[in-house]
């Protein structure tokens, strides 16, 4: 890779002055790529600091159109930007904030037939989808390639967030195996405070950043619980399930 | 025989006094499975989306052993 501009060592200086990073660590940035399935609560924070710390390819996958209900925490969207693909508003921003980016967007809902192409050309994927099926999808894909994916939800005041390494640690279904009743109430019914999701995907682009790194120590077998009305964290440490429908 | 338990996200509501993620000694008989368990603290069914017991997941009809620490999560997916 060539070497970095001088605009691009000024961009990147704080992330270069970091014990583990250095120049070629901002190298392993901008050589990486990442796809972010969803562009919405989770998906805003995620793509927002992949982008800023210089991740040089971030795909974005969403069928969606921006909302006025999604302002309260989508951070990517605008009021002007209602009625737009969520794919599209996002890609303007994250180009505006760093053009040495490339954004890569894909408006549709992932699909058995479309999830191998699409993550097999990236390094690792971010979850910030909004439902437990394409979870799974997403789940057994990444199983099958190999590649890493970082789990995240939200709900009310709570959220959780876990890194699958396949073969190094438990899968998601390791943890919840079934999709869950249909009935039991989401952030549609029981709201979400619009800044939980920004912590959340906060976590899930620092586990990516670091991937891309090989620095410190990923959410292997750790499920990371957040509550934000006592501003807790609580750590469950998990292990493989034996009869997990996806992985064993 | 004596059981840890802990609720999150949201499950806290069902039991008063209860906090997220902090332990709750409960004393049960012998035998108890997750579902009687989770009858017995009130929480409906339906909003336990997933069990872990002692960092595994379990089944509804899972026999708990004494000593057992016991994690209840309701589905968190939204995104």
């Amino acid at each position: 890779m060539k070497e970095l501009t001088w605009e691009q060592q000024k961009r990147y200086q704080r992330n270069i002055l970091l014990p583990g990073v250095g120049i070629e660590g901002q190298k392993k940035l901008l050589r990486g790529g990442v796809l972010v399935v969803g562009a919405g609560g989770l998906g805003s924070p995620v793509a927002y600091y992949l982008a800023a710390a210089g991740v040089g390819r971030l795909g974005l996958v969403d069928a969606d159109v921006v909302d006025l209900s999604n302002l309260q925490r989508q951070i990517l969207h605008r009021t002007g930007d209602i009625g737009r693909p969520k794919v599209e508003s996002a890609r303007d921003k994250l180009v505006a904030l760093n053009p040495d980016v490339q954004v890569e967007v894909f408006p549709e809902r992932l699909s058995a037939a479309s999830a191998v192409s699409l993550i097999e050309r990236y390094d690792i994927v971010v979850d910030c989808t909004d439902n437990f099926a394409t979870r799974f999808l997403l789940n057994e894909t990444c199983l099958r390639l190999g590649k890493p994916f970082i789990y995240g939800g939200v709900l009310a005041f709570a959220g959780q967030v876990m890194t699958v390494m396949p073969g190094a640690g438990p899968c998601l279904r390791c943890i919840f195996p079934h999709e869950p009743d249909p009935h039991v109430p989401g952030c549609a019914e029981l709201g979400v405070l619009g800044a939980v999701p920004g912590v959340i995907g906060t976590i899930q682009a620092t586990e990516a950043i670091k991937y891309l790194l090989g620095l410190g120590d990923l959410l292997v077998g750790r499920l990371l619980t957040y509550d934000a009305l006592s501003m807790t964290f609580y750590e469950v440490s998990i292990d493989r399930d034996s009869g997990c429908p996806a992985c064993s | 025989m004596r059981l840890e338990v802990r609720v999150f996200s949201g499950l806290e509501k069902y039991i008063p006094g209860a906090r997220f993620g902090r332990s709750i000694e409960v004393e049960r008989p012998e035998g108890i499975t997750v579902a009687e368990l989770v009858d017995s603290l009130g929480i409906p069914r339906s909003q336990v989306f997933t069990v872990l017991v002692n960092g595994r997941h379990a089944a509804m009809d899972a026999v708990l052993q004494p000593g057992d620490r016991v994690s209840l999560f309701p589905p968190v997916g939204g995104g």
